[in-house]
């Protein structure tokens, strides 16, 4: 026995490391007692950002007839001044989201600017931004992809993780922040799939080399060997996620399938909407692509047609509906892929609403266009929340003043069972519990 | 009282002895010896700035199809870079289409099997814009010979994917 501890100091000290040995393993970062994934009410999210600036008076509050015949059920009646301006679509698929889920119908985008990617950034970081945002810069603070990744147990790849912008600007650069400790190593696949999947990306892309598994292996080799003599390297940095080998195959091939596909006319009317089918529901009909081939845990998917409202009232509503359809659609994709069917939650909110008085731009309708300055108004907004039973709270409505963008991040941490691995003070929302079983 | 002397004397020696001991008994001094920092770098290799978006597509295109790409394309190409987040995969996708595109100007694997040696050379000028080394030579030659599966396309696809050619 040693003379440096007493014997009694001893069996006390070999107690506690005993007890220490079996507990620590169960203590993760956070402090939490249990791995995250072990406590998830659904394994997959998929949120769509129905964006753009809509307000509650043309959606929920249907003021000009029942445009969200998807999202609320019920006739797709329009105000007859408008109606001649609404393109015909095909009858909405499946019963309505809301008997499915709970509708906050006083939402708030609370603080800061209503502009687009301040609401984007917003809604996808948990945190509002309460001045101007430099859109060339990734978000100062983690987007829910980086969270998802790196508190998820055990840490999960990019092919789970996506956002599909339905256009480029500053919307790549919501993929990740530059949050010391997050950033690239975390974020999401980031794709805009109207650029890539076109015309342009089949002529530059989707004739690629052909290799076997033996000319790999000697590229691999001869590249090494080159890489070997040059000190450099990682020219992206923390610029650019980057997937590991053998998800980057699955992502080439996926590319290359979908140009090929796109080239034999398998995109020009998927949905038989004929010429009503618009950019946000090619936007969301890709989604469904990545859902379909990847199922992934986190998908998020903008969509902004109906921001014409700065010009156009009228095609305003019309691009309403055509988002309404997509967001049907969207959940039926869903329903029918096994692995996401009866697992999935489906987040539905605008980024911000709009002005409630208009502006001087009058349609073809006489319809007054309408912006969105931060008034009152433009900070209305609602939000869904669908999935199984079980798992949400069905056909639930909320009237009361309940919830902010910023809760949407805490909300999904929770589904997918990392909200408590979270550092504190990270998020200032709150769990939308109500929501929620 | 010569007792006591002898023995005073007995004693002074001693303590002679034991000063003289003492006094020598220097505690070792521990010499650490340390080299100062070196920057121990690959090569002699002076490319030290990354080619931007525009200019690795330009650059690409102008060393396999032996002419410069068109503005229009050039536009087309950046912007489907921006439209993936992954931009490794995509720079890797846009090589092996260019390499496959019947119009690029690569030579013909008999040329290649024909002359190894000026193959290689031809190609680090061409695509890296410098002479290989004797190792570099060496193993690529070695690479060559020893698989009659590499083609003059898989060369040019891994030195146009490798880090080097990122640089100028």
């Amino acid at each position: 026995m040693s003379t440096f501890i007493p014997r009694r100091n001893f069996l006390k000290k070999t107690a506690i490391a005993a007890t220490g040995a079996f507990v620590a393993p169960y203590i993760l970062p956070g402090g939490r007692l249990f791995a995250a994934t072990g406590n998830r009410i659904a394994n997959h999210v998929v949120f769509c950002l129905f964006a753009g600036g809509i307000r509650n008076i043309e959606s929920v509050g249907q003021e000009r007839g029942n445009l969200l015949p998807s999202l609320l059920g019920g006739a797709g009646t329009v105000d007859p001044i408008i109606a001649a301006g609404m393109d015909p679509l095909p009858d909405t698929p499946g019963s309505s989201l809301r008997s499915q889920g709970t509708l906050f119908r006083q939402f708030r985008y609370a603080q800061g600017p209503t502009g687009h990617f301040n609401g984007h950034s917003t809604a996808l970081t948990g945190n509002y931004t309460l001045q101007d945002l430099s859109i060339k810069e990734a978000p100062k603070m983690p987007t829910v992809f980086e969270y998802y990744r790196k508190h998820s147990s055990p840490e999960q790849n990019a092919l789970n993780a996506w956002w599909v912008a339905n256009s480029l600007g500053p919307y790549p650069s919501l993929n990740f922040s530059s949050y010391p400790g997050y950033g690239a190593l975390y974020g999401a696949n980031f794709v805009q799939p109207l650029t890539l999947i076109s015309t342009d990306g089949a002529n530059a892309l989707s004739n690629p080399i052909t290799l076997s598994s033996d000319e790999i292996a000697r590229v691999n080799e001869m590249r090494n060997n080159f890489n070997a003599s040059f000190s450099k390297t990682g020219i992206f940095g923390d610029n650019a996620i980057v997937n590991n080998l053998a998800d980057r195959d699955l992502l080439q091939n996926y590319i290359k399938q979908q140009l090929i596909d796109g080239v034999a006319g398998a995109f020009n009317n998927p949905w038989g909407a004929g010429a009503a089918m618009n950019d946000d529901m090619y936007n969301v009909f890709f989604a469904e692509k990545i859902i379909e081939q990847f199922k992934p845990e986190l998908l998020v998917v903008n969509m902004q047609g109906v921001d014409i409202a700065h010009s156009n009232f009228t095609q305003y509503c019309n691009n309403l509906r055509k988002a309404d359809f997509a967001v049907g659609h969207l959940w039926q994709t869903i329903q029918n892929t096994p692995g996401m069917a009866n697992d999935t939650i489906l987040i539905v909110a605008p980024e911000h609403g709009r002005n409630l008085l208009p502006n001087t731009i009058i349609d073809d309708y006489g319809q007054p266009a309408l912006d969105h300055n931060s008034d009152e108004t433009s900070r209305e907004i609602f939000c869904m929340v669908v999935g199984p039973p079980g798992k949400v709270q069905q056909n639930q409505i909320v009237t009361q003043i309940t919830g902010e963008s910023i809760d949407i991040v805490p909300t999904i941490a929770r589904i997918l069972g990392f909200d408590q691995d979270i550092p504190g003070g990270m998020l200032p929302g709150r769990i939308l519990n109500e929501a929620l079983v | 009282m010569q007792i006591s002397i002898k023995n005073s004397m007995k004693k002074l020696v001693l303590f002679a002895i034991v000063a003289f001991s003492l006094s020598s008994c220097k505690k070792e001094t521990d010499f650490v010896y340390e080299v100062n920092d070196v920057l121990v770098s690959k090569e002699k290799i002076g490319k030290g700035i990354p080619k931007t978006t525009v200019e690795f597509i330009s650059i690409a295109y102008s060393d396999l199809v032996g002419s410069t790409i068109s503005q229009n394309d050039l536009s087309r190409v950046t912007l489907l870079y921006l439209a993936f987040g992954d931009k490794r995969l995509i720079e890797d996708l846009l090589i092996k289409n260019i390499v496959n595109s019947p119009v690029v100007n690569i030579p013909t694997e008999e040329v290649m099997r024909n002359d190894i040696t000026a193959f290689i050379n031809s190609t680090y000028l061409k695509l890296f814009n410098r002479e290989p080394n004797e190792v570099e030579l060496y193993t690529l030659r070695k690479q060559i010979s020893e698989n009659t599966n590499i083609t003059p396309k898989l060369v040019y696809y891994a030195m146009m994917t490798s880090d080097e050619y990122r640089y100028y």
